[in-house]
């Protein structure tokens, strides 16, 4: 059964496509991650989803109701949890008083649950919060009345690593639960870590629909490895390594093979500095969906 | 449903209370200089321009029902209450949205009628202020000017007053949903329910002028008629609720349609 259904969905201001024909499904009891830079349209799907703005085309069902029915979507949202990119808290309010706020709304069943994992400090007002304290009140919100739908706007954004990583379990936790969770994030390794199954959105059109694994394929890693001079530029490259620069003696290239197998590799040189990391998502754009500007997918060109 | 209402109803107590003291204490400064007004009651009527006298519905002043119907109720109730109740509605919708907090609340299983309505309805606090600290200063001041109201036509006064207030907050509530910043809506209303004010008093000067103030709130409540003469305005009442219902209906008919940008 589809928790989220999408159907063509394109919200236009003015001449701007702020997403543009927008069409894919989200099962229920899955993680689906939402995926793409800033500005390319992740939170006007998640805004129409929750009815704040209305569709200029096309539509969408979230857990059976249909966008354009206000008064479906509203009863839906009783079974709804959201978390947004932007935290609008009422300021002078303490933590406690704000959930008590929502759990007049729709319940709080499993509020003392999720404080357990996540602790604002909710006898202080808003106002004073840190970024990751309001994020984890929001988290709080977002998940004390056992929704079945979860939708996370750039849920770790603020959160220190190690909440990150809760958070991360928590959402696996939620989805062997059998929870539909929505995440979107412009954070490429944050998605392949607690993702089933990716949507990729660039310049509001949906450009790629996969499994978690086929994405891990593509991401790659950022290298950027200092040797020791001289050293042989062809023993050096191997095909594995895409996009390399040189300058003096350090190289830098994207790593589409096996990371164990780059070690191994890096092992014969003489290396005074390594650099292991992310790729830049618009760099997977670049190297997996098409180039920037021609904006279409490298395998329809 | 009532968790925006007593949201709402507890962020408007601090100002409401502040309002009131502030109210209160101009009340009491103008009973404070009423027996000076009223032993120059005549000469006031004599050298003060007739327009001043009419734009404040200035009748009988050296009688305490004329001094409150004239003085004190057309300044604090009509023009200073009126314009707090516009802005304070006029930033209701428009602020939550600015600031995000609307997201998370209409994220909720609750509807955007209900939600204005709410909001709306959270004003029977600055209200119950009001009418209470008035009530209280207006007695006071009475009897420690050793005069006397008839009740009913203090009770009148204040009743009749509530419909005009929410006139002024109908006022603001829309402009709070068409408008898309705080500081342009709250400016507005507080300038639409001065010029209205403005615009019913200049109004009954010129006979050729007169027609538009039937367009403007404050023709439909008059303290003056209320005090001096005992002349309870019920129908004028009944426009002025019908028009906040009116205004209210029109804020739901936008909002529910708008995009919360």
């Amino acid at each position: 059964m589809s928790v989220i259904r999408i159907d063509d969905l394109t919200k236009r201001y003015g001449e701007v496509a702020a997403n543009d024909g927008v069409s894919f499904d989200v099962e229920a009891g899955e993680i689906f991650g939402y995926l793409g830079p800033n500005g390319a349209g992740k939170t006007t799907t998640i805004r129409l989803l929750l009815g704040l703005i209305g569709p200029t085309s096309g539509t969408a069902e979230v857990l059976g109701a249909d966008i354009r029915d206000r008064r479906a979507l509203t009863e839906a949202k009783a079974n709804v949890g959201y978390l947004p990119d932007t935290l609008g808290f009422e300021e002078r309010l303490t933590g406690r008083d704000a959930l008590d706020f929502f759990a007049r709304m729709r319940g709080d069943e499993r509020r003392e649950e999720v404080l357990e994992l996540f602790e604002p400090p909710l006898d202080r007002r808003i106002e004073t919060y840190s970024a990751g304290n309001r994020r984890m009140l929001g988290i709080v919100q977002a998940f004390m009345h056992d929704p079945a739908l979860v939708i996370l706007d750039e849920p770790t954004s603020g959160l220190d690593p190690l909440k990150q990583e809760r958070m991360h379990a928590f959402l696996e936790d939620e989805r062997d639960a059998g929870k539909t969770i929505f995440f979107s994030s412009h954070v490429l390794s944050e998605v392949q870590r607690v993702c089933d199954r990716v949507g990729i959105i660039r310049e509001g059109e949906l450009v790629a629909l996969e499994d978690v694994e086929t994405l891990l394929k593509r991401g790659g890693k950022d290298v950027r490895v200092q040797l020791a001079e001289p050293f042989d530029e062809g023993r050096f490259v191997t095909s594995e390594m895409i996009d390399v620069e040189t300058v003096d003696s350090t190289v830098h290239f994207t790593y589409a093979g096996d990371p164990a197998a780059l070690l191994e590799h890096l092992v014969g040189f003489e290396i005074k500095d390594v650099g292991i990391g992310d790729p830049r998502l618009e760099d997977v754009f670049k190297h997996y969906y098409g180039d920037e500007r021609e904006g279409v997918p490298a395998e329809a060109r | 449903m009532t968790a925006v209402l007593r949201l709402e109803s507890g962020k408007l107590v601090r100002g409401s209370l502040l309002l009131t003291g502030l109210l209160v204490m101009l009340s009491a400064m103008f009973f404070v200089v009423f027996p000076s007004i009223q032993a120059e009651a005549a000469l006031f009527e004599d050298v003060y321009p007739e327009y001043l006298l009419v734009l404040l519905g200035i009748e009988e002043l050296h009688t305490i029902e004329g001094f409150l119907g004239g003085y004190v109720f057309p300044f604090i109730w009509i023009l200073l209450a009126g314009v707090y109740f516009a802005y304070v509605s006029a930033g209701m919708i428009v602020r939550d949205v600015r600031t995000r907090r609307m997201d998370l609340t209409l994220s909720n299983p609750v509807s955007r009628e209900s939600v204005l309505v709410q909001k709306v309805a959270a004003l029977w606090v600055p209200l119950a202020a009001l009418n209470l600290g008035m009530a209280a200063i207006v007695l006071a001041g009475v009897a420690a000017l050793g005069e006397s109201v008839s009740p009913v036509a203090l009770v009148v006064v204040h009743a009749l007053g509530v419909p005009y207030l929410l006139v002024c907050a109908g006022v603001g509530v829309v402009l709070s949903v068409v408008l898309e910043r705080v500081e342009t809506a709250q400016a507005t209303a507080l300038g639409v329910v001065f010029v209205l004010w403005l615009v019913d008093g200049l109004s009954q000067m010129n006979p050729d002028f007169e027609p538009v103030g039937a367009f403007t709130p404050s023709r439909y409540y008059d303290p003056s008629a209320i005090l001096v003469h005992e002349e309870y305005a019920l129908f004028d009442a009944g426009v002025l609720l019908a028009a906040f219902l009116v205004l209210l209906a029109l804020a739901v008919f936008v909002f529910v349609r708008r995009d919360i940008r």
